[in-house]
């Protein structure tokens, strides 16, 4: 009971501070929240969207939320995305693969360069201790700055009159979509994994593994379970799912690679892993409400034009008081 | 392709671009002189660029701006000490929040001041010496807050270095426990200097857009928060290192503008990784050769607990 204290005490207190912001400029919140309530919930394409965005969380969630297991910050999950999409782009551009083969080989490669950014971190943190909050964060910047330089130059499209884009990706490059809407196939690839990978977090010697480095990385060294192993590997698989993520986003919703493909799903994956406790199946639960407010986030900014930067405010106030409540939990 | 004028413009642009990264360098030495470690210069820099902004341009006075942009930054690092020091949460992740945090919230408030002009800080020329030619205009024509920082890195290393205080804040980070026996009361000797971090830190923000770039944009500091972390380290905890850090970094961001505009073939996106790179590499030198060795503070961002064993 006690578990569930504290995520809804923090959600209530940091909608009471966005509320007071929002009164702030002149809006009231509760007409404001009402709003944001009955456009995600009330039709289709409000549903649909609410899929669109919680899709990319669950991966950046589990990314975030696996290496956490094994006391790991992985920070590094936009960075990631964007490595995974530039892959998925690559192949679906250039590779003139039969359409059959060509959504498993995006997503295999992205898969790949996802885990390939990850390991970066990950060796540095295994062999010299270096700090993963701040190397994560700072190969973010080169992979979004990476992308750029690709699309403003190399790979830029010749159908896109001077826009940073590629081109369209073809028809066999892009993930199915239903109901007349945005919702597309990534939805449910991303709650197999989910499902997947909590049956290898609790079923399997690896997943006691990162559970015996991530509470008493002494007593793994008793247990003889070797560390270095599990950083590497543990961060290995978060790099993974946000691979995928970046994949899923670039062949389900934008069709083509350019700037800004994410709007912060790394970081949002912070508190979404957070407010799961590291759990995958609940972290598609937080996901879906950091979903919510994403999708709410564009409904205030069509509605009373209030800058999406709103979400990043609720998501720092979410984690801050999670924090909170658990360093005051942990005085008792 | 290089000449004199292109020199002195690109020292002058230099220092330039390299105080407001000079002033949160010296305040997270402080912060961090005394075993808290802030990762959130990033947020408190951009809060202290949008509130100096807003406030100049309502007031008219851009120095009122600085004083304000610097309490914002105070505020945030308040935050950051309940966090870190009274509830000993993980400071790490404390700070990181504190940069969505400050984008997220000047982001959302600082949408209306987009292309609004404020009032600025100018240049006042040093008489005499700023007629020599190309070290008067690289270093006495620049505005009153680049010449303060400068002072400031000196005050700082004296205060630190030969003073008592400077002393509690050193075995606050060394030594807590030590420190605690000696009758130091480390919780407020790091209270005060996270909050006197956050004051440089918002200060630097806001010559950022009072000085340098003479305006306000969303997410304006773009990496310079990240970039002084790797400074503060680079310098070993030293104020007066962080001088050299600050412009040598100052010019790197310069750089890659003037590049750009001679047209020189290196690709603008490419050099904005560069700074990134180079942390990441500054990170790796400094633990491969030992914490310790390099002057980390022993302390450094492990929370003061009376009476615990390690």
């Amino acid at each position: 009971m006690r578990d569930i204290i504290t995520p809804v005490a923090s959600i209530a207190a940091s909608l009471v501070i966005v509320g007071i912001l929002l009164a702030a400029i002149g809006i009231n919140p509760l007409e404001a929240y009402a709003v944001m309530f009955t456009r995600s919930f009330t039709s289709k394409f409000g549903l649909a969207e609410l899929c669109v965005k919680t899709t990319p969380l669950i991966l950046t969630g589990l990314a975030v939320a696996i290496p956490l297991r094994a006391g790991l910050w992985n920070i590094g999950a936009e960075g990631q995305l964007y490595m995974g999409a530039f892959a998925a782009s690559v192949i679906a551009l250039y590779s003139n693969l039969p359409s059959y083969a060509m959504l498993p080989a995006m997503f295999l490669t992205a898969a790949i360069f996802g885990m390939a950014w990850a390991a970066i971190p990950a060796v540095l943190k295994a062999k010299f201790d270096l700090n993963e909050i701040l190397s994560t964060l700072l190969l973010n910047y080169v992979a979004i700055y990476w992308v750029e330089y690709m699309v403003y130059g190399p790979m830029r499209g010749k159908e896109v009159y001077n826009f940073p884009y590629t081109d369209l990706f073809p028809d066999a490059a892009t993930l199915p979509r239903f109901f007349g809407t945005r919702f597309h196939l990534g939805f449910f690839i991303a709650i197999i994994i989910a499902i997947a990978i909590n049956h290898i977090v609790n079923k399997t010697d690896f997943g006691f593994s990162l559970r015996v480095v991530g509470a008493n990385p002494k007593a793994a060294d008793y247990a003889g379970i070797s560390r270095q192993k599990v950083i590497i590997y543990s961060m290995l698989l978060g790099g993974m799912f946000a691979g995928m993520a970046g994949m899923i986003e670039v062949s389900g919703i934008q069709l083509r690679l350019r700037p800004l493909i994410s709007t912060g799903y790394g970081y949002a994956g912070i508190p979404v892993a957070l407010l799961a406790s590291g759990n995958p199946l609940l972290v598609m639960a937080s996901a879906a409400l950091f979903g919510f407010l994403y999708v709410g986030g564009s409904v205030l900014q069509t509605t009373y034009s209030v800058p999406v930067s709103i979400v990043y405010v609720f998501q720092s106030l979410i984690v801050l008081f999670i924090i909170a409540g658990q360093s005051l939990r942990r005085r008792e | 392709m290089i000449d004199i004028g292109f020199l002195a413009s690109l020292l002058a642009s230099s220092i330039r671009a390299g105080t407001p990264l000079l002033y949160a360098t010296l305040g997270e030495i402080i912060t961090e002189r005394s075993g808290v470690l802030n990762l959130g210069l990033e947020g408190i820099m951009i809060t202290g660029a949008f509130t100096g902004f807003a406030v100049s341009l309502a007031t008219g006075n851009p120095w009122l701006g600085v004083l304000c942009g610097g309490l914002a930054g105070m505020l945030l690092a308040l935050v950051h000490a309940f966090f870190s020091i009274t509830l000993k949460a993980n400071q790490s992740i404390t700070g990181l929040m504190l940069v969505l945090l400050g984008l997220g919230i000047t982001g959302f408030l600082g949408r209306n001041y987009i292309g609004e002009v404020a009032f600025y800080l100018d240049p006042v020329k040093i008489p005499i010496l700023s007629d020599i030619p190309l070290i008067g205009q690289v270093l006495f024509n620049q505005d009153p807050l680049a010449y303060l920082a400068l002072i400031l890195a000196a005050i700082l290393w004296f205060i630190l270095f030969r003073t008592r205080y400077g002393l509690e804040i050193i075995a606050a980070g060394e030594k807590p426990e030590a420190a605690d026996s000696m009758g130091v009361n480390v919780d407020k000797v790091r209270y005060i200097s996270t909050l006197f971090g956050g004051l440089l830190v918002g200060i630097g923000g806001a010559y950022l857009s009072l000085a340098y770039a003479k305006l306000w944009t969303e997410g304006m500091t773009a990496g310079r928060g990240w970039i002084c972390l790797a400074l503060v380290i680079f310098s070993g905890w030293m104020p007066q290192r962080a001088i050299l850090g600050a412009y040598l970094f100052g010019g790197l961001d310069v750089l890659s503008f003037k590049l750009q505009a001679t047209g020189v073939g290196i690709s603008y996106h490419l050099m904005k990784m560069v700074p990134y790179v180079v942390t990441i590499v500054v990170l790796l030198f400094s633990v491969i050769r030992k914490r310790a060795a390099f002057g980390a503070p022993a302390a450094l961002g492990i929370p003061y607990v009376r009476g615990r064993k390690e």
